[in-house]
């Protein structure tokens, strides 16, 4: 009863979603995103249907929609990077180079250690096949959040929330699908820990999301804009002179 | 068991810098530069002149102090050189990150960004936080004569950026170009 209750509060949240997205300017802010919550929303129908006449399918038809949500998954990543650095060449020029070097580390990685490696032709099983996933996808989100703190790009209301809601719900799915696969007792709570979360992220983006909000445009920069060399010269000169005060500060 | 741990760090790690979203506040980047440049302007003066440094961290006035054979004296000398010291220690640290703020804002935009150099400006960032740290805890724990051991690395590191400076060109051009917080 309880699961059937959180199921369709979680379709009913994401009905709300679409509802006050798809007719606004949100939908064409964020179409990635808004293409993932319609294909979670068709998928919870999918997957009810299945339950409820077809349970003996059910479980195929789960790890199948959850990988394609996964997929479309890591594409929010990627929109989180395309709408929030827009007007930021340079951050977006860095988020580049680092997600190149997270990436190539994670195939290193992989290509290093086989038999426990991240990619899913290595996986025995299911849950540490999207568990590794959700892992590659946890240091996107890290690294592009690291860049967005270090540069203070504005986020704006509505990607803010994009990123929060999709960042925790990665970072839940990692502990269950980590402590499921070591601690086995976690399977009985599983069924509503899973649930209750996501419906805690879908609350967030609905709040989150409730209304147009602009996101914010880099003004342009000051007068060094074009000419990035003297900047990084500039910056360095600063730093030599407060290393040779403090210096002087400690030869005393 | 080590790789379940790892994982679950991960996940922590993700969850806090999601929270420091949260507090991340949207405020008018483009004032803020020029509030730390023209802010920049002042403490610059308050902090660069080399014989106020000199005179902060002077052994001289110590061995002043220590003529007078005076225990009281000496106890108020440590106790108002050590507040001077980790005053002039923890500005100079603010400095230091409104000079790398500054910086950022302005690279965020530009196209041409290269990112071995923002990688090592961040490393000498971080140097000068570290050793600012150090500072701050040495004066607190052994006074402010306590340091002549970081003199030295210090000064290293400062000739080390010295040549890592481009050439002096770019460093001309940036004397010549009005850049707030340069001579």
């Amino acid at each position: 009863m309880l699961t059937m209750t959180i199921w369709w509060l979680a379709i009913l949240l994401e009905a709300l979603l679409l509802v006050r997205g798809l007719p606004g300017k949100l939908v064409r802010q964020f179409p990635i995103f808004y293409s993932y919550i319609l294909f979670v929303f068709v998928e919870e129908f999918l997957r009810f249907s299945v339950y409820r006449w077809f349970s003996s399918h059910y479980s195929q038809v789960y790890w199948i929609t959850q990988f394609l949500s996964l997929v479309i998954g890591s594409a929010v990543i990627f929109e989180i990077y395309r709408v929030g650095l827009r007007s930021f060449p340079g951050t977006a020029r860095m988020a580049r180079y680092l997600l190149l070097i997270v990436f190539g580390a994670v195939f290193a990685k992989a290509l290093a250690n086989p038999s426990g490696g991240l990619f899913w032709w290595f996986a025995k099983r299911s849950l540490v096949l999207e568990r590794n996933l959700r892992i590659v996808q946890a240091l996107a989100i890290l690294t592009l959040v690291s860049l967005f703190l270090w540069y203070a790009i504005p986020f704006g209301r509505n990607l803010k929330g994009i990123v929060f809601g999709y960042g925790l719900f990665i970072a839940m799915s990692i502990v269950q699908l980590t402590l499921s696969y070591t601690w086995g007792d976690i399977r009985l709570f599983w069924p509503y820990v899973q649930p209750v979360s996501y419906l805690l992220v879908l609350g967030l983006w609905a709040s989150a999301l409730w209304s147009v909000q602009p996101v914010p445009e880099g003004k342009p920069a000051m007068q060094l804009e074009d000419d990035y060399e003297v900047l990084v010269a500039s910056t360095r000169s600063q730093l030599r002179r407060t290393f040779a005060r403090l210096g002087w500060a400690v030869r005393q | 068991m080590m790789s379940t741990a790892i994982f679950v760090a991960v996940a922590i790690f993700l969850v806090l810098f999601l929270l420091l979203i949260m507090r991340h506040e949207e405020v008018d980047e483009q004032e803020s530069v020029q509030a730390d440049a023209s802010t920049r302007h002042e403490c610059r003066d308050a902090l660069q002149h080399q014989e106020l440094v000199f005179r902060i961290f002077s052994r001289e006035d110590r061995e002043f102090i220590l003529l007078m054979r005076s225990p009281r004296l000496q106890r108020i000398y440590q106790e108002e050189r050590r507040k001077v010291a980790l005053h002039w220690v923890r500005r100079t640290s603010r400095e230091v990150s409104r000079i790398m703020r500054t910086h950022r804002l302005i690279a965020r935009q530009s196209r041409n960004l290269d990112a071995g150099a923002e990688a090592r400006l961040f490393f000498q960032y971080l140097q000068l936080r570290f050793i600012c740290g150090l500072l701050v805890l040495l004066s607190k724990t052994f006074g402010p004569h306590a340091l002549p051991d970081l003199a030295s690395y210090a000064g290293e590191l400062s000739q080390l950026i010295g040549r890592a400076v481009p050439d002096a060109a770019a460093a001309n051009h940036v004397a010549s170009s009005g850049i707030p917080g340069t001579p």
